[in-house]
């Protein structure tokens, strides 16, 4: 879902531009602390009205500034017919308006089936190196971008597990049995849907993990429910009754989709247990891979036309030796698909050997773009 | 100007009320008749003398008990459970019921504290406690709670809380609107609608 034209006004360090970026592979070549992630943010804002960087709108705000503005103009594919126009203004201390065509969104779940994005960055290494909560964390993002209802069940069952804890907080036990059904048909929801998506990640990830690391053997993810999948409704409330003691003796519910487990298994032993820095990093790449490509599966199903979401590459290449990032390049999406990608590079980074004529270079430099007219 | 600031910086703690809306009714106000404004002073000073809660059910009245539980036209076997009394003007509205009401004053909620010994859950079991003895025992209990996480919560609550009583438990149906269509319908909506369907 390309960008054509992009204006960013007061964001961070860009104090306003207006880029034109109808291109399938936009690279962004700079030194560090010169505003290239920040552009890649303001595209990321564009697509969820939110960053990947902060929870704090109020710290995209340029340095004595007091409201920015995003404004893009999007198509579905480079040869559709027409284009359609987001924006998002922000406010110190106001809700944030965040506009598709002339109508206002109040829920950012709508945003999530219009344009998403998927962003690589530093952060992702904890995908697979991090907690288990961190690897929830992107398996919910991908099943939410998969099946808009999950971000539903999700906020529902979180609802439920706060209300739940509370009450085993203050030993309201009596509640318990109430918040247990509701707690189990959303848990229930989530932990189906999860093993459709470990289904789905089964299929592609350990092939494309194998096409960059070349280890020979396969790596796989296996989903691990705190409750049994083959459990029934009235099984998982029995479970719950029998373990209620122990909740309610450590103040916190001990069971749940909350508690699920995704690990990566190479050789049937615990891959991030011993993998290096190196095939970790990897690892989070791929994932963020595999996402993009399930979408436009689920896109190409759904509409009869694959559509890939925006794809933002923030410094990832760098951990990366020279034959990897080659093959890595390889695995992405081909430009003929209508998938747009902007990389960020380091100037000394061997950026060239990844772009060919169609691709868009771009020098940032204090906040400020300017177009290399020829590479 | 300081009169007009402090009439809408009061008229803005109301619900559904921002500072623009405030503004336009304190122009109003300024260019209506005085003895409009003077009726309008005199309605909100009496409001909460005038107006009770029924000692009965719980909801607002002037007397007590309520128009509702008083009128010997209802019928007394059914009896449905609101969270707050504007749910019993809304209900009335419809004019589809005839039964009575009782109101639970909020729904359970661990998170803001709210157990059920802040509802009015025991003098609902008192009620029907008290009508098994007489010539029309309450015979249904319909559970009118918001089809949210509270809502559902505090049904489930008193469905268990009601098991040892001999009354009939039902709950609002809930799931597609009149005239809505199934194209739009979301996936927590269309699951409801499907547990809740009805033989036809």
């Amino acid at each position: 879902m390309p960008f054509e034209q992009v204006h960013i006004a007061s964001f961070r360090n860009i104090a306003e531009c207006d880029i034109p970026l109808g291109a399938s592979r936009v690279f962004l070549l700079g030194e560090n602390g010169q505003g290239k992630t920040n552009f890649l943010e303001a595209l990321y804002v564009l697509c969820y009205a939110s960053s990947f960087r902060t929870h704090a709108d109020r710290d995209l705000l340029m340095h004595g500034s007091d409201a920015f503005l995003l404004r893009a103009d999007w198509k579905d594919s480079f040869d559709a017919p027409f284009m359609d126009r987001m924006s998002l203004l922000y406010r110190a201390g106001e809700k944030k308006e965040v506009r598709l065509g002339d109508k206002i969104l109040t829920d950012r779940k709508e945003l999530v089936a219009h344009n998403p994005a998927v962003v690589f960055c530093h952060e992702d290494f904890g995908f697979a190196a991090g907690e288990p909560e961190e690897r929830r964390f992107f398996f919910d993002q991908c099943a939410g971008m998969l099946w808009n209802e999950y971000i539903d069940i999700l906020r529902s069952y979180k609802r439920v597990l706060k209300h739940r804890n509370a009450a085993l907080k203050s030993g309201e036990e009596e509640l318990l049995a109430s918040l247990d059904i509701q707690f189990t048909r959303f848990g229930m929801d989530l932990m189906q849907t999860r093993a459709r998506l470990a289904v789905l990640f089964h299929e592609h990830f350990p092939q494309f993990y194998d096409q960059v690391a070349r280890l020979g053997t396969r790596v796989n993810i296996d989903y691990r429910p705190s409750w049994s999948l083959d459990s029934t409704f009235d099984q998982i409330l029995a479970y719950l009754a029998e373990h209620r003691a122990r909740d309610l003796e450590l103040k916190t519910s001990l069971s749940g989709p909350h508690r699920d487990r995704w690990v990566f298994v190479h050789e049937e032993r615990n891959f991030a247990a011993y993998a290096s820095t190196g095939q970790l990093r990897l690892a989070s790449l791929v994932l963020r891979i595999v996402q993009a490509y399930l979408f436009a599966q689920a896109e190409e199903k759904r509409t009869g036309k694959r559509r890939y979401p925006l794809l933002l590459l923030d410094d990832v290449l760098l951990e990366l030796d020279g034959s990897k990032r080659k093959r890595f390049f390889e695995l992405l999406p081909d430009p003929s698909e209508s998938v747009q990608a902007v990389f960020t590079f380091l100037p000394e980074e061997p950026w060239r050997d990844y772009a060919d004529r169609s691709t868009m270079v771009l020098r940032v430099e204090h906040g400020r773009f300017t177009r290399e007219e020829s590479i | 100007m300081k009169a007009i600031e402090e009439l809408v910086s009061i008229l803005t703690r109301l619900p559904g009320l921002g500072r623009k809306s405030a503004l336009r009714i304190a122009y109003a106000l300024l260019r209506a008749d005085l003895s409009f404004s003077e009726t309008l002073a005199e309605r909100i000073r009496t409001l909460r003398t005038s107006v009770h809660f029924c000692s009965v059910c719980g909801s607002y009245t002037e007397t007590d008990p309520c128009e509702v539980c008083s009128d010997p036209g209802r019928d007394r076997t059914v009896v449905c459970v609101v969270e707050q009394p504007q749910d019993v003007i809304t209900i009335e509205a419809s004019h589809e019921y005839r039964g009575l009401y009782h109101v639970l004053g909020g729904l359970l909620s661990p998170l803001d504290g709210i157990g059920p010994d802040k509802l009015a859950i025991r003098p609902l079991l008192a009620r029907i406690r008290n009508a098994a003895h007489t010539s029309q025992p309450i015979r249904e209990v319909v559970i009118a709670t918001n089809p949210t996480i509270e809502g559902d919560t505090t049904a489930l609550y008193l469905k268990k809380a009601l098991e040892q009583e001999h009354v009939t438990i039902t709950r609002l149906a809930t799931g597609i609107p009149v005239g809505g269509d199934l194209e739009y319908a979301d996936r927590l909506t269309l699951a409801r609608s499907f547990r809740g369907r009805t033989p036809l």
